[in-house]
């Protein structure tokens, strides 16, 4: 092995630690091989540097000094009444949950009657009792294979929520996925969600990630989700990270499109220490139709990255992304935007936007945009903006009587609200914008 | 009772002196007319009354009621009871019309110590009041001024007037972009709110407003200052012999 850099702490401790919790996490032989696998990838690979082109603004190495304890079997005690605390806005959203807890299934806090339709299980519980059979569709995953995150991942995952809708299962209510933050100590947790929707169905998932107030602040969270969406489904996928500052929170989708499907994707991150939301979108099928949105509120010295990559693979497909973000103190947001159009996807049609408002002068925000086009018949633009808040049209509302806070935060959510809008389901909506209301109203001035 | 006193006001970020010693005291109850050319500062004096940060007042004082605005923020100037209808409207996208006069209304409310307007009682007031300014409901649902005509963005600022119930109205160039008919609703509007504890001060440029809006005196404003001050006929007669004999003038 040529090795030419030494390990970090953080890199040596998260391969050492697999030898410690390696006999306690869940799954048959074939998983356990997928593991050690993803384990060698990660020691080969290291942390994401500043070096790798798609890591340039995001320096894993050099972010992630202090490694935590891998959770595995986790046992803090969270009671229900401190679910729905945890939970805020979340607690009033009217649907099936299932509830995990530093990595690990939680049976008495999770509510999955109402789930017509609609199949729900544990991961853990699921890699246990069907063996070999989804370790090799593990170790077939549909992410990059060069992602040190991603095989961090797989090779720590504890838990996480299985999900599959049937054909033509149309379900009402959305189904959310809680993965919360607990205890004094700060853990390293890995979860996985796999979800796979019928053809022809419809459904609505949320996933949250979130902190149990009073907890220490500490926490990384790695986190992945395949999503494959069968012809002419319509999904609407929502992430909802809202920490109280200090978390990391790394976390992959990975999206397969069927033809004529419509997904809708949506991120919302705020209170987060570190972020990084890696999207790989691929088409298998034509007509389909994707919708990528999020908000990023950030402020201190939060670090928030947005990095998607569209994979246009077959002709006659849709993509948006729109992303609003809004930084205080000297927050940094990062926007990576590539879309690939492959020589045979003619008829491509793609746009994508991510604008930022800027609430102080030290914070800071990059967006690269990336279009790789080799088809010739094909429609794809991109654009990005930064700005202030208009100071003009503060004075407006303020010469109406409105105060100058509430007259920031009338402007801000009438910037937030485009992206916002792309949420279909309504309940879902007014959840993400209470979140977002919540943040607004500890903006320090 | 407004009371400005040798005001002289420049750009906050230049050394561009705009208005240059302007006295002019309006009583509760009168409504007095500014007119003057274009460029003479009656924008810049409507602006500074209510608040606006890009003008500094280096030199004399503005009074309401007694006490000196000066150096208030604009939303504690509207809680006082000042109000500017907008030469030029802001369009605001994103935010619901209803929304922006429902924070507005019960903002200024608060802070006047009266009881803030539950959803029920706001809207009752708000449709009759749209009404007779004849402002169609379904517009308050769209985003402040966005994609309005030019009359609809002043009766829309009429509306917000009739709202906020202010003490102190300053219309600047209302009539401008106003067709006879608009031209009517508005000063109706306008004579609606005329009562014995409101002064009213009317920026224009020209004469056809006074028709319907009459005032009780009329000030001519040009190159900073107050040039000339006479009764609703020195409108006419501006209407005849222009500004002219007031520009050039040694400042
Ligand atoms: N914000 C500003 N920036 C630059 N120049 C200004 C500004 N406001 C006013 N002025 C200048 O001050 C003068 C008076 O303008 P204004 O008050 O708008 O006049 P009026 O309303 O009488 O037409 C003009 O020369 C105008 O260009
Ligand atoms: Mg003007």
């Amino acid at each position: 092995m040529n090795v030419a850099v030494m390990k970090t702490k953080f890199e040596q401790s998260l391969t050492e630690q697999f030898n410690h919790v390696s006999a306690r996490l869940p799954g048959g032989a074939a998983v356990g091989v997928a593991r050690k696998a993803a384990l060698g990838r990660f020691s080969a690979l290291g942390l994401p540097n500043r070096r790798i082109e798609e890591w340039k603004y995001t320096d894993l190495r050099n972010a992630l000094k202090e490694p935590l304890a891998v959770a595995v079997d986790d046992d803090t005690k969270v009671t229900v009444a401190d679910l729905i605390v945890a939970l805020g806005p979340l607690a009033h959203l009217e649907g099936p949950r299932i509830v995990f807890v530093n990595g690990g299934w939680r049976r008495e806090l999770s509510n999955l009657e109402g789930a017509e339709g609609i199949e729900v299980a544990a991961l853990g519980a699921t890699l246990t009792a069907a063996q070999d059979k989804i370790g090799e569709a593990l170790a077939g995953t549909t992410g990059p294979d060069n992602d040190a995150v991603l095989a961090l991942n797989t090779a720590y995952m504890t838990d996480g929520a299985v999900v599959r809708v049937g054909d033509g299962v149309e379900v009402g209510k959305p189904l959310l996925l809680v993965f919360m933050r607990a205890g004094n100590e700060g853990r390293f947790v890995a979860t996985r969600n796999v979800v796979s929707i019928g053809k022809g169905a419809a459904a609505t998932i949320v996933e949250a990630f979130i902190g149990l107030p009073g907890s220490t602040a500490e926490g990384q969270h790695n986190s992945a989700t395949e999503i494959l969406v069968g012809d002419n489904a319509r999904v609407t996928h929502v992430k909802i990270a809202a920490d109280t500052g200090k978390a990391t929170h790394l976390s992959n989708w990975m999206v397969g499109l069927g033809a004529e499907t419509v997904y809708r994707g949506f991120q919302l991150n705020q209170g987060l220490g570190l972020a990084r939301n890696q999207i790989f979108a691929t088409y298998h099928g034509e007509g389909a139709k994707l919708d990528l949105s999020g908000l990023f509120l950030g402020r201190g010295t939060e670090h928030i990255d947005t990095t998607l990559v569209v994979d246009h693979a077959v002709p006659r497909c849709e993509s948006r992304e729109l992303y609003k973000g809004v930084l205080d103190g000297e927050a940094r947001g990062i926007f990576q935007g590539k879309v690939i159009v492959r020589p045979d996807a003619q008829k491509t049609d793609g746009k994508q936007m991510a604008q930022v408002l800027m609430l102080s002068p030290d914070a800071e925000f990059d967006s690269k945009p990336e279009l790789e086009i080799y088809a010739d018949d094909v429609v794809c633009g991109h654009g990005s903006t930064a700005a202030e808040l208009d100071t003009d049209l503060l004075f407006y509302l303020r010469a109406r009587g409105i105060p100058l806070d509430t007259a920031r935060s009338m402007l801000i959510e009438s910037f937030v609200g485009e992206a916002l809008d792309r949420i279909e389901h309504e309940g879902v909506r007014e959840v993400v914008l209470e979140f977002a209301r919540g943040w607004l109203a500890n903006l320090g001035r | 009772m407004l009371e400005i006193k040798n005001l002289h006001v420049k750009l906050a970020d230049e050394d561009k002196a705009i208005i240059k010693g302007l006295t002019l005291t309006v009583p509760k109850g009168e409504v007095h007319a500014i007119m003057g050319p274009n460029g003479s500062g009656k924008s810049t004096l409507a602006y500074v009354l209510a608040g606006r940060a890009d003008y500094e007042v280096t030199n004399g004082d503005i009074l309401w009621n007694g006490e000196s605005i000066i150096e208030m923020e604009p939303d504690e100037r509207a809680a006082k009871g000042v109000f500017l209808a907008f030469q030029y409207p802001m369009e605001i996208p994103g935010v619901a019309g209803l929304t922006f006069l429902r924070t507005a209304t019960n903002s200024v409310r608060k802070k006047r110590g009266q009881t803030e307007l539950t959803t029920p009682e706001f809207l009752k007031v708000v449709k009759d009041r749209a009404s007779k300014l004849n402002i169609d409901f379904d517009m308050l649902k769209r985003p402040v001024n966005v994609g309005f005509s030019g009359g609809e963005k002043k009766r829309s600022e009429i509306l917000q007037m009739a709202m906020l119930e202010p003490s102190l109205c300053v219309l600047d160039e209302t009539d401008s972009g106003l067709d006879i008919d608009a031209l009517k609703v508005v000063s109706d509007g306008v004579n609606a709110l005329r009562s014995p504890d409101r002064a009213m001060l009317v920026i224009t440029h020209y004469q056809r407003l006074l028709n319907h809006i009459v005032p009780d005196k009329v000030h001519v404003l040009a190159e900073g200052r107050i040039q000339k001050t006479g009764g609703k006929e020195l409108a006419l007669e501006l209407e005849q012999s222009g500004y002219a004999e007031f520009q050039g003038k040694a400042a």
